[in-house]
């Protein structure tokens, strides 16, 4: 009774109400929180870097021994840009850092006291970090291609432009499969919550696992193979995709059906346990 | 009505239901149940490990009970539309990432509900880190630390405020700082809830008080009640003839202890009549006076049952 008087004698606080939750904002969070970390820009930079500068090494060693009388090594224009495939387990990592980071550091009880139903944070990061690297690499590696096709000029490699069917396809593919591991490594990250433990498990099992794999006696392992999440986005950035194990459009399948998977468990995960 | 919607007139409290927490085994948190009303400034009390922590992270979703409710304005954290607005929160772990600047850590956070980057400078502001909002959070002491998630628990002017250990680690400029602004929040008309596990640390802020140990509720009560009712009244007799007293004191509600021959201590009556019975009766009394137990000793006394790892256990487990 006492307290019920109390509250009845003392002001009423009314929260200001032009605040709201909404998936906008929290892309705005993610933007701003991606982009201010060192991490993010040096990282970015390395394998944009990594990518570019062995693309312009293999041009130039190319072209340094080209030989017009001689049979080519059947390449395309596209394929001098296979740094930037390797250059993937940067922005897997980077990806899975992006949500282990939180756990890490403890960030993530801020973010979920704002957010707690959660799984929205969990489309935000999706939705920003997506749009980070297909951003930053095709820039990255439109320029690249540019730069090549001009230490390429006197080659059977030059001449190349982007009107080309073919190498408009490598190229996108390029960045398609660099934005599609990325978003494997957040899944992973967002899975495990433990950056280390996601960085080995993204080398050590997306990466390594499927190549010792296929060593293995049983045919039925080498067949299964192709279809594992490292795996299925290699077609992408074949200029000849007469021989992949996969068609593109099965690529392009299996890169969704691993996608929806991933992250299916990570959200699920990320409703169901405690932050 | 919406809730967090325009023209609300939900009361932002906070209530607990039969609430209980396990971790795997161990029962951090066991059939809590108690409110927390606006208006007012009140104290979460209980040793360490008595479950303060985990029962602040279920209010605001991070960790979901294992049964029991958690309602603030009658809703689940997780229905309102704008959270920050709701409840603003301090939690004990750290809640920041070390690379990241002050300033961009609540930017961070302002962004998911539209809140303008003046308000982010105004809280920063509040709480003193203008100079240092700038640099990374990894070279931020305890106290800058504090403060810092004060200015979290701000950023969305909420009706709430939790406060898990504000104290921890803030100078005495600090503490004197914090404890005035809970105050004048709490007259706000916000509801105000903050833990600790030193009582001295609530006495002076404090209206209210939750008493918990090891997850269980002891005492939900006004701090001066708290102590009228522990400790508070007992009457220290010292006397030649106590065993004679003793037995003239003797009524309903009255009862006596000697700690020591020709020592009593007597709860459910008053000097005066202790007194006046000595007299009558022509007992001698070297020393009659009412004991006022600390806040301190109250707190002692009520958890003593209840502190996780005692003694005497520990000592013959050993
Ligand atoms: N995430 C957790 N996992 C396991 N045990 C926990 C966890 N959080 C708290 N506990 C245990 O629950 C009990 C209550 O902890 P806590 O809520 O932190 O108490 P307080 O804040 O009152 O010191 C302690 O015994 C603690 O070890
Ligand atoms: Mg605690």
């Amino acid at each position: 009774m006492t307290s019920a008087t109390l509250i009845e004698n003392r002001a009423v606080y009314t929260p200001p109400s032009d605040y709201r939750l909404t998936a906008f904002g929290l892309m705005r969070s993610e933007w701003t929180k991606f982009w201010s970390l060192r991490s993010s820009w040096i990282v970015l930079v390395c394998a944009a870097l990594f990518g570019a500068g062995i693309a312009v090494a293999v041009s130039a060693d190319y072209s340094a021994n080209y030989d017009p009388s001689a049979d080519g090594f059947g390449m395309a224009p596209g394929d001098v840009l296979f740094g930037f495939l390797l250059s993937g387990v940067f922005i897997a990592v980077l990806g899975a850092l992006f949500i282990t980071g939180e756990y890490t550091t403890g960030s993530i009880r801020s973010t979920m006291s704002a957010a707690p139903r959660r799984t929205g944070v969990l489309w935000a990061k999706a939705a920003v970090f997506a749009a980070v690297v297909v951003g930053v690499y095709s820039a990255v590696v439109l320029a690249t291609f540019y730069g090549t096709q001009a230490i390429l000029s006197g080659t059977d490699l030059g001449g190349a432009s982007l009107s080309d069917a073919t190498t408009l396809r490598v190229l996108t593919g390029y960045v398609a499969t660099i934005a599609y591991l990325g978003l494997l490594g957040l899944a992973l990250g967002a899975i495990l919550r433990n950056s280390a433990g996601s960085i080995a498990f993204y080398i050590g099992v997306i990466m390594i696992l499927p190549q010792l794999a296929t060593m293995l006696p049983w045919q039925w392992v080498a067949d299964a193979v192709p279809y594992t999440p490292g795996e299925v986005v290699n077609t992408l950035s074949m200029s000849d995709t007469a021989g992949a194990n996969l068609t593109l459009g099965e690529s392009w399948t299996w890169m969704g059906i691993w996608i929806v998977v991933t992250f299916g468990l990570a959200a699920v995960l990320l409703r169901r346990r405690d932050v | 009505m919406e809730p967090g919607g325009g023209g609300r007139n939900v009361v932002s409290m906070i209530e607990i239901e039969h609430l209980t927490k396990r971790y795997g085994k161990k029962t951090a948190v066991d059939d809590l149940s108690f409110t927390v009303k606006p208006g007012a400034v009140t104290g979460f009390l209980g040793p360490n490990g008595a479950g303060k922590s985990t029962t602040m992270r279920t209010i605001v979703g991070l960790d979901a009970p294992t049964s029991g409710t958690v309602r603030v304005g009658g809703q689940r954290y997780d229905r309102f539309r704008a959270p920050l607005t709701e409840v603003g929160a301090l939690l004990e772990a750290k809640s920041v990432h070390a690379g990241r600047s002050a300033y961009k850590h609540l930017l961070a956070l302002a962004h998911t509900h539209g809140i303008p980057k003046r308000r982010v400078s105004e809280v920063i502001d509040m709480v003193g880190l203008s100079d240092v909002a700038g640099k990374r959070v990894g070279g931020f002491s305890l106290g800058m630390g504090q403060r810092l998630g004060i200015a979290v628990a701000l950023l969305g002017d909420p009706a709430v405020l939790i406060l898990d250990e504000p104290v921890n680690g803030l100078d005495p400029d600090g503490v004197r700082w914090i404890r005035q602004l809970l105050k004048r929040l709490a007259a706000e008309g916000r509801t105000v809830f903050l833990s600790s596990h030193l009582m001295s640390e609530l006495a002076q802020t404090a209206e209210h008080l939750v008493v918990i140990g090891q997850g269980r509720l002891l005492a939900d009560t006004t701090v001066d009640d708290f102590v009228e009712s522990r400790g508070g009244g007992a009457v220290k007799v010292v006397s030649p003839n106590a065993a004679a007293l003793a037995e003239r004191l003797q009524g309903p509600g009255v009862s006596i202890t000697s700690p020591e021959s020709g020592v009593l201590e007597v709860r459910g009556t008053g000097s005066a009549f202790i007194g006046e019975t000595a007299a009558a009766h022509g007992l001698v009394l070297h020393e009659l006076h009412t004991q006022r137990a600390s806040l301190e000793d109250v707190f002692m006394e009520i958890t003593a049952d209840s502190v996780e790892y005692q003694q005497s256990k520990e000592g013959v487990a050993a």
